[in-house]
Formats: C-alpha cells, sequence, structure tokens
C-alpha cells in the first residue's frame, strides 16, 4: 500500500512517463552542466498582485534558489539566481516568467522556440510533435463539481452525479490526461479511489429526478476558467439526457454548482484530504490513522453528493530540447528549477 | 318640371351612366391587366427566390462535398481513434462557410459536432439509415442546439476510406441572419416560420415584424394543413402585400417550415390609385361637357316646342292669330306648321261662329222684338178698329169707347215705350262708378223693397250677412240692379212659392254673393244658355236681365256662376276682388 501511494510510483506507471524518464536520461547525458542562461517559462495564470506570490505552487517553488529581480503584476516576473541560495547557485542566472498567456499562444511560442517551458492543455498535448520533451508531474488536480447549499435536494444531486460521463469526457475533451475518478484524493495517494463507482447511468439518474418541478430541475453551473467550459457543457449535456436542466455560465459566484478544480496539497492523503475538504467547504475529515479510517472519512465526505469528484489531472508542461537537466517539476508539481540549465547560454 | 329640364336630366343620366360604365369597363380592364402584370412579377421573384435559395442548397452542398473531400476528413475516417478531432468540425465548419457541421462515424457516433461540440459521442442514428446520400443535395432538417431547436438547410456527404465511412453533416441554419443574407429583388421580404411545434408558434416566425404574426397566421395553419403551396393578398391599401406560402419538407417529407415570399403591392396599388383618380378627372370633365352638351342640345331641341307651347298659351289667352315660325322639316316642323293651319282655322271658324251667332242673335233679337211688339200692338189694332167701328155704327156711343180706347192706346204705347227703353238701356250699359259698397247693407236694403212682393208670391226671404265682410269697390246702382234682377228671377223661378237666401261672405279682399232659391231648378242646357242675351225660359220677359247681370259682373273684373239641377232650385254666386 505504501508502495502504491508513492508520488514517484505513481508518475512512473505509465508507458508515457517511462518515455520521459528515458528521454531525461538520454539528455543528461548527452550534455553537461553549465552555467548561464535564462529560462523563458509561459503560465496561463495572472498574478494581479502587487508583490510576487510567495505561497502555492509555480512561482513560489523559485523562492528556494531565485530572487526576484522584476515584477510587472499580472504580466511579468523576472527571477535571478540567488548566488546564495542554500542548496548552491542554480545553473540558469534567470527565469523570466511571462503571465496571462492563453495555452494556445503558449503552445507556439514553444514552438518557435520564443519560450522554453509552457503549460500544455489536453488539446496543446495532442498536438505536440514527436519527440517533445515533455514534464508531466502525477494527477494533483482534483476536478469536481461543488453545489452551493440552494441545492438543497439531494436527489438532484445525485443525479447530477449519475449523469456525468467522465470515460467520455475524459477520452475526448482532456485526451486521457489524468484518471476519471469519483473520489477525493488520487488513487495514487489513497490507493482506494477506484472503490467509487464512476460509470455514468442516466437512467436511474432521471428516475430520481423524474416528477420534481422543473424550477427544481434547473441548475446554474459556473465555471470561471475557460478551459474548462468545454467539460462544462459536456456535463450540462449530460445533465440534459438526465432530465435536467444545466446552463453553463462564465461566473462562478452565485451558481447553483461550480466546475472547481483543487490542487492537492500533500504526499499525505490525510493531510491532502483536509486541504480539499477546506478548500471545497466540506466539514473537516477526522484525522484517519489507516487507509480504512481514510476511505471511511472520505466516503463521510462524499456522502450527500454536495461535491462530486470528476477527474485527477497532472500538470503537464512543454519543455524546449535546449532546456537541459532533470525533469523540472516534482510529482506533485513544484517547479525545481534550480538544477536545470539551457544550451547555448544566454538566449 | 319643364319638358327641357326633363330633357337635360335624361341627357345627364345618359351621359353620367355612360362615363361611369366607360370608366369601370377601362379601370377593370386596367386594373386586371396590372394585376396579371403583379402575378407574373410575384411569380418571376418567387421562382428568383427559389433560384437563390436553390443555389443556397448548392452551395452547401458544395461546401460539405469539399469536406468530405479534405484531406482532413480523410485522416479522420481512417482513424482508430476520434478523440483527438473532437474539435476539427468547427474549424472545417469555419474554413467552408457552413454554421453547421457534424463528423459522424459510420456508426452514427458523432466525432465532432461544431454547432454543439459538447456532443461528441452521442449518436445520429437518422445517418445510418438506408439513403443516397450523394444525390439528395440539400434538405431541410430540424436541428438540436444547446439553447434549442432550429432549422437548417443540410446536406450530407460520405467519407468512406479504409474499409471505414465517415459522414459529413453540414448546413446552415434557417435563421435571420440566414434570410437577411439572400439576395432580394425590391419590393419583396422572406419569412420564415419553423414548423417545430405543433400547432401555430409566434415565437417560430423568422424575419417578420410584430404585426406580421396575426396576419400570416391563419395562411401558415392552412399550409400546416394541407402541405401546398398558397397565395394569399393580406392587408389592404398601399400596405398589402401578396404572400406566397411555400411548405418546407425534410428529407422525410415531413413538414418544417413555412417560407413566406412576400411581395409588395405598393407600386400597383398606387398605380390603380393614380389610374382610378385619372379616370375620375377624365369621367368629371366628361360629364361636365356632356352636361354642356345636353344643354345646348336640349336648348335646340326644345326652342320649337317652347314657342308652340308659348303660341298654344296665346291662343288659350285668347290670341287665335298666333302662330309658331318654323323653317324646319322635321317632326317639330310638321307640329308647328299644323299648329299654324289649326290656329287659321281656329280664327276662321270663331268669325263664322261669331257671324253665325250674330245672325243668330239678330234673329233672336228681332223675333223678341216682334214678340214684344206684337202683345201691345194687337189691343191697339183691336182698340182702333173698335174705334172705328163704334164711329161708323155707334156714333152716340163713341166718345165712349174714344175715351176707352184712347185710354187703352195709351198704355199699351206706354208698354211699347219701357219695352224699347229696355232694350236701350242693354244697349247703353253705363261703365260702373266705383266706390265703397257695403254688401251687407245693400242685401238688406234690397229685400227691404221686395217684401210687399214676397208677400204676394209667398216666397219667404232669408239673409246670411258675413258680420266681416268690409265695404268693396263697386258701383253701387249696378250692383242692386244685378241683386235686383237675381230676386226677380228667384220670385219668377218659384211660382209656387218658396224660400229665396241670399248669403254674404267675406274673400281676400272681395266679396262673395250667393243668390239661391227653391224653384223648379235648370237643366245643363238652360244653365248653358242662361246668360245669353234675349234668351228667357219664361214665357215673359226679355231675356235680358242675366245678361244685364253678368254684363255688369264682368265690368267689375268679377265672376258669376250657376249652380242648378231640375227640382233642386238655383244658386248664383258673384265674386268680386
Amino acid at each position: 500500500m505504501r508502495l502504491m501511494s508513492s508520488p514517484w510510483f505513481a508518475v512512473c506507471r505509465g508507458e508515457a512517463c517511462l518515455a520521459l524518464i528515458a528521454l531525461a536520461a538520454t539528455a543528461a547525458a548527452a550534455t553537461r552542466p553549465h552555467y548561464g542562461g535564462t529560462l523563458r517559462v509561459e503560465i496561463r495564470q495572472s498574478f494581479e498582485t502587487p508583490d510576487p506570490p510567495t505561497a502555492g505552487y509555480g512561482m513560489p517553488d523559485l523562492a528556494r534558489a531565485f530572487a526576484i529581480a522584476s515584477w510587472e503584476a499580472g504580466r511579468r516576473a523576472v527571477y535571478a539566481a540567488d548566488e546564495n541560495a542554500s542548496g548552491g547557485r542554480p545553473f540558469l542566472d534567470a527565469v523570466e516568467i511571462e503571465m496571462a498567456r492563453p495555452l494556445r499562444d503558449q503552445s507556439i511560442d514553444l514552438e518557435l522556440g520564443k519560450a522554453d517551458v509552457v503549460e500544455l492543455g489536453p488539446s496543446e498535448l495532442r498536438r505536440q510533435p514527436a519527440g517533445r520533451k515533455v514534464w508531466a508531474s502525477a494527477p494533483v488536480r482534483l476536478m469536481a463539481l461543488v453545489f452551493s447549499t440552494r441545492v438543497e435536494d439531494a436527489r438532484i444531486r445525485e443525479a447530477m452525479a449519475l449523469a456525468v460521463d467522465r470515460a467520455a469526457i475524459h477520452n475526448v475533451l482532456l485526451q486521457r490526461q489524468g484518471e476519471v475518478s469519483a473520489a477525493l484524493l488520487p488513487q495514487w495517494l489513497s490507493g482506494y479511489a477506484f472503490l467509487f463507482p464512476t460509470a455514468a447511468d442516466a437512467a436511474r439518474a432521471r428516475t430520481l429526478v423524474v416528477g420534481l418541478p422543473a424550477a427544481a430541475r434547473a441548475i446554474s453551473l459556473g465555471v470561471e476558467d475557460a478551459a474548462a467550459r468545454p467539460i462544462a457543457e459536456r456535463i450540462a449535456l449530460n445533465a440534459r439526457d438526465a432530465g435536467l436542466s444545466v446552463s453553463v455560465a462564465a461566473q462562478a459566484a452565485g451558481a447553483d454548482a461550480r466546475l472547481v478544480e483543487v490542487r492537492i496539497g500533500s504526499s499525505d492523503p490525510a493531510l491532502a484530504l483536509a486541504g480539499i475538504a477546506a478548500s471545497m467547504g466540506l466539514p473537516e475529515p477526522p484525522r484517519a490513522g489507516s487507509p480504512e479510517a481514510l476511505y471511511a472519512a472520505e466516503r463521510a465526505l462524499l456522502e450527500g453528493f454536495r461535491v462530486i469528484p470528476l477527474f485527477h489531472l497532472p500538470d503537464v508542461y512543454g519543455v524546449n530540447p535546449r532546456v537541459k537537466g532533470r525533469p523540472g517539476i516534482t510529482p506533485l508539481g513544484e517547479w525545481r528549477f534550480e538544477n536545470l540549465w539551457v544550451e547555448g547560454g544566454r538566449p | 318640371m319643364t319638358f327641357r329640364t326633363r330633357l337635360l336630366l335624361i341627357f345627364t343620366l345618359a351621359v353620367v351612366a355612360s362615363v361611369a360604365l366607360v370608366e369601370w369597363l377601362v379601370t377593370d380592364s386596367t386594373r386586371q391587366a396590372f394585376e396579371r402584370m403583379e402575378t407574373l412579377r410575384a411569380n418571376g421573384l418567387v421562382a428568383q427566390f427559389r433560384k437563390e435559395f436553390d443555389e443556397r442548397g448548392q452551395r452547401i452542398v458544395r461546401a460539405v462535398d469539399g469536406i468530405a473531400a479534405s484531406e482532413a476528413a480523410v485522416n479522420i475516417a481512417i482513424s482508430a481513434d476520434y478523440s483527438p478531432y473532437y474539435n476539427e468540425a468547427a474549424s472545417l465548419a469555419s474554413a467552408h462557410g457552413l454554421g453547421l457541421l457534424e463528423l459522424v462515424a459510420g456508426d452514427g457516433t458523432i466525432v465532432s459536432s461544431a454547432e454543439w461540440p459538447a456532443r461528441f459521442g452521442y449518436k445520429q442514428d437518422w445517418l445510418v439509415e438506408p439513403a443516397d446520400w450523394e444525390s439528395r443535395g440539400a434538405f431541410l432538417r430540424r436541428e438540436e442546439l444547446p439553447d434549442g431547436v432550429t432549422l437548417s438547410l443540410a446536406a450530407v456527404g460520405t467519407v468512406s476510406a479504409g474499409g471505414r465511412k465517415l459522414y459529413v453533416a453540414g448546413g446552415q441554419q434557417l435563421d435571420r441572419e440566414f434570410l437577411s443574407s439572400l439576395v432580394l429583388p425590391e419590393g419583396m421580404r422572406v419569412l420564415l416560420y419553423r414548423n417545430l411545434e405543433p400547432g401555430f408558434t409566434p415565437a417560430e416566425l423568422v424575419g417578420g415584424r410584430a404585426e406580421d404574426v396575426p396576419r400570416v397566421r391563419p395562411l401558415i395553419e392552412q399550409v400546416q394543413q394541407r402541405k401546398r403551396a398558397i397565395a394569399r393578398t393580406l392587408g389592404s391599401g398601399s400596405a398589402s402585400e401578396t404572400f406566397h406560402a411555400l411548405p418546407l419538407t425534410g428529407y422525410q417529407e415531413d413538414l418544417l417550415g413555412v417560407l413566406l415570399i412576400s411581395s409588395s403591392r405598393r407600386e400597383l396599388v398606387e398605380l390603380e390609385s393614380a389610374l382610378r383618380r385619372t379616370g375620375m378627372e377624365v369621367a368629371a370633365a366628361g360629364i361636365l361637357v356632356g352636361i354642356a352638351l345636353s344643354w345646348w342640345a336640349t336648348a335646340r331641341v326644345t326652342r320649337p316646342v317652347r314657342r308652340l307651347a308659348e303660341s298654344a298659351a296665346r291662343v288659350a289667352a285668347g290670341d287665335w292669330g298666333a302662330t309658331v315660325d318654323s323653317t324646319s322639316t322635321d317632326e317639330i316642323g310638321q307640329l308647328a306648321r299644323a299648329f299654324n293651319r289649326m290656329t287659321h282655322e281656329l280664327v276662321a271658324q270663331r268669325e263664322r261662329l261669331v257671324q253665325a251667332e250674330r245672325v243668330a242673335a239678330w234673329r233672336e233679337l228681332a223675333r223678341r222684338l216682334a214678340h214684344e211688339l206684337k202683345n201691345p200692338l194687337f189691343p191697339l189694332q183691336i182698340t182702333v178698329e173698335n174705334m172705328q167701328r163704334a164711329r161708323e155704327r155707334y156714333p152716340e156711343q163713341f166718345d165712349e169707347v174714344f175715351r176707352e180706347g184712347a185710354a187703352t192706346l195709351l198704355a199699351e204705347l206706354a208698354n211699347l215705350k219701357q219695352i224699347v227703353a229696355r232694350f236701350s238701356d242693354f244697349a247703353k250699359m253705363p261703365a260702373p262708378e266705383m266706390q265703397p259698397v257695403s254688401f251687407n247693407e245693400l242685401v238688406s236694403d234690397t229685400l227691404k223693397l221686395f217684401e210687399p212682393q214676397f208677400a204676394q208670391a209667398r216666397v219667404r226671404a232669408n239673409s246670411a250677412l258675413d258680420p266681416r265682410l268690409r265695404p268693396v269697390q263697386a258701383d253701387p246702382e249696378q250692383m242692386t240692379r244685378v241683386l235686383r234682377n237675381l230676386i226677380l228671377n228667384a220670385i219668377d223661378a218659384m211660382p209656387e212659392g218658396g224660400t229665396l237666401t241670399v248669403r254674404t261672405s267675406a274673400l281676400e279682399g272681395g266679396v262673395r254673393l250667393e243668390v239661391s232659391d227653391t224653384g223648379q231648378g235648370l237643366t245643363p242646357e238652360e244653365s248653358r244658355r242662361l246668360f245669353t242675351p234675349y234668351y228667357t225660359t219664361k214665357t215673359h220677359g226679355t231675356g235680358l236681365g242675366l245678361a244685364i247681370v253678368q254684363s255688369v259682373v264682368s265690368d267689375h273684373q268679377g265672376r258669376i256662376s250657376v249652380e242648378s239641377a231640375p227640382g233642386k232650385g238655383t244658386r248664383f254666386r258673384i265674386e268680386l276682388g
């Protein structure tokens, strides 16, 4: 059980991961580390704060070996190598981060050599040329439906849970990235996620809502991330088959339900579950000392279908071939750029 | 109403009726001609629209065929995994100008949907039904979209590669945008009713105005029932439109929509209105000219008739010599000449009649004179002969006889003198000397004078005098004589006694005097000849009394009449003023 819950085990389960490790090893063998160069990173997220973020993942992770050199809120950040880093000076002189770049533009910039590290969505991942270096974390992002307290009738929530065809979304919209799941914790972390059924049952869903007034069957689904909107649209279509009328809205505030992503914040399942519960407004689960207790706690959280887990998704980055070194992210998706170097020095 | 007015009215009516009939015929035939032209124009427009519609369908077919023939479609068709292509339909549809596009696997599973991307993996079973999609061309289809149901003009293409099949179902929504993109001729507009719900749903009328809904609803419902094209003119006046309602059927011949092609009748109505206005003006002018001509013609036609009437009136007024000038040879001329002959004949006859009457009067006068004179002459002759015989045979008695004879002679001579005086009076009737006369007093005074004679003749005299009667201009002596003659006449008419009534009545500015008796009455012939001089029904008298009465009344510009019947008495009525 402990072995199965190991992040590295989970990452290296798939054939893709094995190929990535092999590619990384080959690259490392082909070049020797050297100092210098700037790593150009593009991300979709935009930080509008006056100062760089210090908590979370991504940019805050750079604080281990880099210091902020330039900050343009919402647009651009430059981190310079910290000569006095505890782990030693990183190979890279600097990391330039461009924010608020759409996934499609990031992919194009990577293709044109304008960026070294970009995020890849399912569509962009599919379009990557063969041999492209890709960093992928373990499935650390939970995508789930979260109902507001306005949706009081549990039959509606359960019907929604039964209506969603996770497999179709996973196969097509997510291009098989990540895992289909009805659990809060991913399989690689808990080991029991498969116990939560994921199959859709539209017929049963219809029986649950039949007879309910139309107003009760009308639900607004808020989704703020434009990239997730196709998933929301598909959920709405599935819900329609179950007799529900789901309208997708770009604003999550005020919606009856929201399509959200929650990051697994810890490799400790109990802590991760507590973090997820807190993020989703669920009651804090009891501290579980055993997998059975953890399972019971998670099951209790999902009782009532206030939250409907859908998928566990990895962080996936496309990497310019000139970037060398070990994968720049951990299985939990943390950035580890201090051991990277770039071929050709300064661009 | 004069003959000319009547004739003018008849002419005017004839002109108005003729002009109205011509105006109606011209307007109606012109309107029908314009209607036929309008129908041809509308049919042409409809044909043009159909061509445009068909062209749109062909364009969609070409677009779909282009997609089906594209490398992308072939790649999808032969792909073992369709999931990477779930978003392909949108880009293909955009590249080929289609609003709707679905790529459907051979088993009917949607690979990619441009109009509803989330619908991948769902089934489109209608596509896998046996059908020759290649030759079908464009057709209408009920299309489900995330926000409802719509109507589309669609075509299906197929891709067969590597033993696999891919359906390419593309099309265009039949919505307001589609309708507005159609190239329409001037004065034409297109409405589309999407027959997607049972019955009539106003919201499904695309391209129309709010006021169109109640107007076209019956038309749409008729098409829904009959499922065939119907043309109707809706509205009135220049706002009227001719609607051609065409049923739009799907590939299974189900009625999916009704296309309403409207052609404005504004130009036609305005043309008809202008034509009607011009016609009215021409008709009004024609009527005026007709009336003027009728006026002239009636004047020309009736002038001889009027002259004839005037001449006839003159004849009636006593001018028997009146004639009519006529030079025409038509019926009016003949009539005029006949009239002239008639008046000449009348004058001649009158002269002959007057002459005859004069002779008759002289004869009557002579007879009366002879009769009147013979009565006194016979006693004169007897007296003279007695005196001669007494002289010869009885001289001793001669003085006695002479005295008696002389007395008789004197008496008879006086009688003769009186007779001669009466005749002289009649011949020398003086002109009346007019002065205000109270007829009530005149009647009362006269009746008093006759009281002894009334008593002797056993006649009861009554008077009924109108107190409102005012003095009337008349000659009192002559009117007294008139009244006396009438009273004497009445006494003579009642030899066995009776009742005499004299009545006065006030007229406006005049008087009515009536003298009636209860005598034996007169025959109609006697009544007719009563006022003829020297005519009398009595054994004594000159026959001049009533003639004098009539002469006096006539001199006073009055009228006298008599009412009588045998056995019922007689009433004389005189009106003056």
